[in-house]
């Protein structure tokens, strides 16, 4: 997992990060492209994986976007840049399907089977924790809870640290871990069993 | 699952030596972990979820192409300067609008510090209006692009960018909302245009409102209360002081003009009504020498970018001489001809 190093950002480390934070808040334009640049398409993955909407997660991403040129000023300190922008992302999308589809709660969004829902061609054939079939796994993923899926996607999809997934999804650290713990307890439940059935396919 | 597991996990989740482990990185760091499973079978299954959370999930990552990316940059960073462009006006027509969107963006960091705190306060009624000869890209904060030609002005409440009113002459894309099918409404002082996602051009000049339809489907609520639907390709012309409605299908035996996006297209329209266009978007006043050049009838596209290629380009199709004396238009016959 370590070798599948983040390809969205090969040009911006820690530290050139930050001071492109710190030109942006200072209202140079450039530097908001680059962020922008930087994070677009991670963001639309994963505001597809939350509505499944392409144009009101486009929509959703203009606007949040514009709000924060807009707010750049009232952003306050911010340690972790890209954690920060999924998690106020996921908010404001959040609050647009609430009002839009009438939810009253935000969990309700997540009550959709199709949140986080993942598809066999986003799955590399090779995988190092286990040799079932790519589509087995995929419908192994799919059993799993949505927050679960929400922290394996932020896990390696999104490569967040579990620290910046706990900020994300608004839960504590320690809960990071158990959900991880407990979806990974049964995939390898599931895999285990799949596995035999495979076996007993060959002979 | 209880509590000395849980500490367990995580220790092992930071452990270097473990990590190795699980990638089977070290020969070393493996030696010593497969002892210790060994020796501690209760906590094998900690161990193993533990491997699996550090070996993890590989996807392969969807990434946008950048072409749509920079779209969409574009898209907001207009949408960024838009905002601000309202109190800037007029902008100087001569720049391209490559320098202009440039000059747009970098006024953004200025206007900022000025305004400050005022901008939020200021006025909830936004307008954008363009001097004689100066025509302008707007894109309205719900994505909707306005060319808005010389002498012309909408405006907008800051909340709703989808309700506008128009004096002079603009064209319009508008941006379809399909989640919310959102309407979009051009107000004029003859009609209203009820639309939800389309391309159409909108003159309120000459008393009257002409409003042509190149894409999409759009309603006309009339001053007099009937309503109209349009399809594309169609020219509807509604002048409330005279109640006169004209509604046809736009072909080349009809006269029409309309404008579009920095051209005038002209269709079996005399040289009298081409000019009275130039007179309401460049503020200058026409003088006809040749009283009979006024019924000449001319078709084709002329450039409106300047006036000077605009002039040139009516000189050339009608083998006229337009001679400009301050703010007057001087037109008679080519004696060449």
């Amino acid at each position: 997992m370590i070798s599948c190093a983040n390809p969205t950002n090969p040009y911006m480390n820690d530290s050139s990060e930050k001071s492109i934070w710190h030109l942006f808040v200072e209202g140079d334009v450039k530097a908001f492209s680059t962020l922008f640049k930087t994070y677009y398409s991670q963001l639309h993955n994963y505001g597809l994986k939350i509505s499944g909407n392409p144009s009101l997660t486009e929509d959703c991403l203009q606007s949040f976007f514009v709000y924060l040129y807009d707010n750049r000023k009232n952003l306050g300190t911010i340690t972790h840049i890209k954690s920060y922008l999924f998690v106020s992302f996921r908010r404001a999308l959040l609050k647009h399907l609430k009002k839009e589809r009438k939810f009253t709660s935000y969990d309700e969004v997540f009550e959709n089977p199709n949140v986080f829902e993942f598809s066999p061609e986003e799955l590399m054939v090779e995988q190092e924790f286990t040799k079932i079939r790519v589509h087995a796994l995929t419908e192994l993923l799919n059993n799993l809870s949505a927050r679960e899926r929400e922290s394996i996607y932020l896990k390696y999809y999104s490569n967040l640290a579990t620290t910046e997934i706990s900020e994300v999804m608004n839960i504590s650290y320690q809960s990071v871990l158990n959900t991880l713990q407990k979806a990974f307890t049964k995939l390898r439940t599931h895999i285990e069993s799949e596995e035999i059935k495979q076996v007993f396919k060959i002979v | 699952m209880n509590e000395s597991n849980q500490s367990l996990l995580e220790i092992l989740l930071s452990d270097s030596s473990f990590k190795n482990w699980a990638n089977q990185s070290n020969q070393n760091d493996m030696k010593f972990w497969n002892s210790w499973i060994a020796d501690n079978p209760d906590k094998a299954e900690t161990v193993y979820t533990a491997k699996a959370i550090i070996t993890g999930i590989a996807f392969n990552k969807t990434v946008l192409s950048e072409g749509k990316i920079n779209m969409e940059l574009d898209a907001v960073l207009s949408q960024i300067s838009s905002k601000e462009k309202k109190k800037i006006i007029p902008i100087k027509r001569t720049l391209s609008t490559g320098i202009l969107k440039y000059a747009s963006v970098a006024a953004i960091g200025i206007l900022f510090i000025v305004l400050g705190n005022n901008y939020l306060n200021s006025s909830s009624e936004i307008i954008h209006k363009t001097g004689f000869g100066e025509i302008i890209d707007l894109k309205l904060p719900d994505g909707t692009s306005v060319v808005l030609n010389g002498n012309s002005e909408i405006k907008y409440n800051k909340d709703n960018s989808r309700n506008i009113e128009l004096k002079g002459e603009a064209y319009f894309k508008v941006k379809s909302i399909p989640s919310t099918n959102a309407k979009f409404w051009v107000n004029t002082n003859d009609l209203k245009v009820e639309v939800f996602g389309t391309q159409f051009h909108v003159n309120t000049r000459e008393k009257k409102t002409d409003v042509l339809l190149d894409e999409g489907s759009i309603h006309l609520v009339l001053q007099n209360g009937t309503t109209k639907k349009m399809v594309p390709g169609e020219l509807v012309s509604f002048s409330k002081e005279n109640n006169a409605v004209i509604h046809q299908k736009v072909t080349t035996e009809i006269p029409y003009s309309l404008w579009r996006e920095g051209t005038y297209v002209f269709n079996n329209i005399t040289l009298k009504e081409v000019m009275n266009n130039i007179e309401h978007a460049y503020g200058v006043k026409v003088e006809f020498i040749d009283e009979d050049l006024k019924q000449q009838l001319l078709t084709g596209g002329i450039p409106n970018q300047n006036l000077k290629i605009c002039l040139s380009a009516i000189e050339k199709s009608t083998g006229t001489r337009i001679v400009q004396k301050d703010n007057r238009l001087i037109l008679f016959k080519n004696s060449i001809n």
